[in-house]
């Protein structure tokens, strides 16, 4: 019979941006997010573009698409695009390690501990390696081809 | 390392008392420290010296209870099992766990944590209730198939995993790392024919799927269990289940104990190396 | 079940988009690399070369698969993302159905822009 009434202690989603000292996959599981919801809200802006400029003839195409050839117009695609890049490698990989795949097996836990995660880190390092060579590519593409 | 001679450690505790209607604060003690000192030493010393009226659990000393749960320099751990070396540094903040109410000072409600825990039957269920309650044998159980589950047994119920836990921060309907993976470890054993009836209480809202694989349980888990492990089998279980895939595991027999002794057979080597 | 069912769709329509997304994106902005590899896009972005593709009815078509699939994806994970706010019982069943509202709506809508354009 308690007569103290316990008080919350939530953290809150303050742990969806900041995560302290913990490792890399917590800081991906982040970035995971973060890019979700930013090109979530680029295609609601894109949608609208497409859809409503497109139907209302050429006058109003060219003049929007005059504005968007803007640089910093350009450098918020290539972001689009980086996030867009990020997000679908990192999924395929919680695709593979949510069905279990790319876990190993359970193992007696004996002094020290490492946890699947962290021994299957090369092929999450090997998935950071494909984002940044396809960055890089882009970035040729878009911003020095561009320019 | 300069610790071979006396050091004054200062530790910042967060205090909490319910009865004076206070917010939680910090209180600072100097702590006379030495070689290979734990942080749970520390606190025995603050409160045998210093100030009797700080709380908090502590019963074994010695990691096996999963007592002393504490958030230190913010990072969930045990404080028998941290040394204050550790942290290279001549302050420490100790806080209670996250993402649990607190009741007083560093002692922290875990009775929605059991709850919970309870709540997913982590108890062996089988068909035969007679066999259940009246047991007249022992149910078969192979080495090999032990060890499919063998590292989740270790679970010393400390909440720290839940602490760690991002989505645990936010969704207060979730289960929690700890409660999935013992769910995981019921399911997975070969003496239980319950996994019909988990299903069901995994697979909610806020259940099972809202677990985004940040694997911070399995990093600050003190004993090795490796929940995230778990839980991404519990959901390979679900979408084989789904679609329907996956072979149905016959449960295991009930074997009556050999009348012929045999010779003392070794204890078997275990077919996945630690390391 | 119906929760694995959702994350079951919610992981397969990561694949789809992951390669007809690709697909839109190579052809969108990689124009130096696909002339490096022998195809000539010209301007994607200009109005000729707009209204050429849409009378294609596989570019229609290609786009409202893409729509589809991409509606799905992201009003699932912002639902998600919502729950994990826990927000009161009633304030779910809102969430969802504003969701699940405006993802038909904006299907029926986009969709329509491509197949009335098919004959401009």
């Amino acid at each position: 019979m308690r007569q103290i009434q316990p008080r919350r202690n939530y953290l809150g989603a303050v742990g969806w941006l900041w995560a302290g000292n913990y490792k890399l996959e917590r800081y991906l599981y982040i970035l995971h997010r973060i890019t979700g919801l930013g090109i979530l809200l680029f295609l609601l802006l894109h949608l609208m573009m497409t859809t409503v400029f497109r139907i209302q003839g050429q006058d109003v195409w060219e003049t929007t698409m005059s504005i968007l050839h803007n640089p910093w117009f350009k450098i918020g695609e290539y972001l689009v695009v980086i996030a867009f890049v990020y997000h679908a490698l990192n999924g395929l990989r919680l695709i593979l390690q949510e069905l279990g795949f790319l876990m190993g097996r359970p193992i007696p836990p004996i002094y020290p501990y490492r946890d699947s995660l962290r021994k299957k880190r090369p092929w999450t390092i090997a998935m950071i390696a494909v984002v940044v060579i396809l960055a890089l590519v882009f970035f040729y593409d878009f911003i020095i081809g561009g320019w | 390392m300069d610790m071979d001679k006396n050091n004054q450690i200062t530790f910042k505790v967060q205090r909490y008392d319910p009865e004076d209607d206070g917010t939680p604060h910090f209180q600072e003690f100097m702590v006379p420290s030495s070689q290979s000192m734990t942080v749970l030493d520390g606190l025995i010393y603050i409160k045998e010296n210093l100030d009797s009226s700080l709380v908090f659990r502590t019963s074994c000393r010695m990691a096996i209870c999963g007592s002393c749960g504490m958030l230190i320099n913010n990072y969930p751990h045990l404080a028998c099992h941290t040394q204050i070396e550790e942290f290279h540094s001549n302050t420490l903040t100790v806080k209670p766990l996250p993402n649990l109410p607190i009741i007083k000072d560093l002692v922290v409600d875990l009775i929605p944590f059991f709850n919970t825990h309870k709540s997913l039957k982590p108890y062996i269920l089988r068909q035969d209730a007679e066999e259940m309650e009246n047991p007249t044998a022992e149910y078969a159980q192979a080495p090999h198939a032990l060890e499919t589950l063998l590292q989740f047994t270790y679970c010393i119920k400390c909440g720290i995993c839940i602490s760690a836990c991002p989505t645990s921060a936010s969704d207060k309907l979730f289960l929690g790392p700890q409660a999935l993976a013992q769910c995981y470890r019921y399911c997975a054993d070969n003496r239980d024919e319950g996994e019909q009836e988990r299903i069901p209480l995994v697979d909610t809202d806020h259940g099972v799927w809202h677990c985004h694989l940040a694997a911070a349980c399995s990093e600050a888990c003190p004993k090795g269990l490796d929940p995230a492990l778990a839980i991404q089998l519990l959901k390979r279980r679900l979408v084989s289940r789904a679609v329907g895939l996956g072979k149905k595991q016959q449960p295991s027999p009930v074997v009556l104990p050999p009348t012929e002794t045999k010779p003392k057979v070794p204890f078997p080597e275990f077919t996945v190396k630690g390391i | 079940m119906r929760n694995t069912y959702l994350r079951l769709l919610q992981l397969v329509t990561g694949i789809l988009i992951a390669v007809l997304l690709g697909v839109h994106m190579v052809l969108m902005h990689l124009d130096a690399i696909l002339g490096f590899f022998g195809v000539d896009v010209k301007d994607v972005t200009s109005w000729g070369s707009m209204i050429e593709r849409a009378r294609q009815g596989i570019w229609a078509g290609l786009y409202i698969a893409l729509l589809a699939v991409v509606l799905y994806h992201a009003l699932n994970g912002l639902r998600n993302v919502i729950l994990e706010l826990t927000p009161s019982a009633r304030t779910e069943r809102v969430v969802t159905w504003a969701i699940v509202a405006f993802g038909i709506v904006a299907f029926v809508w986009c969709s329509y822009v491509p197949i009335a354009l098919l004959s401009a």
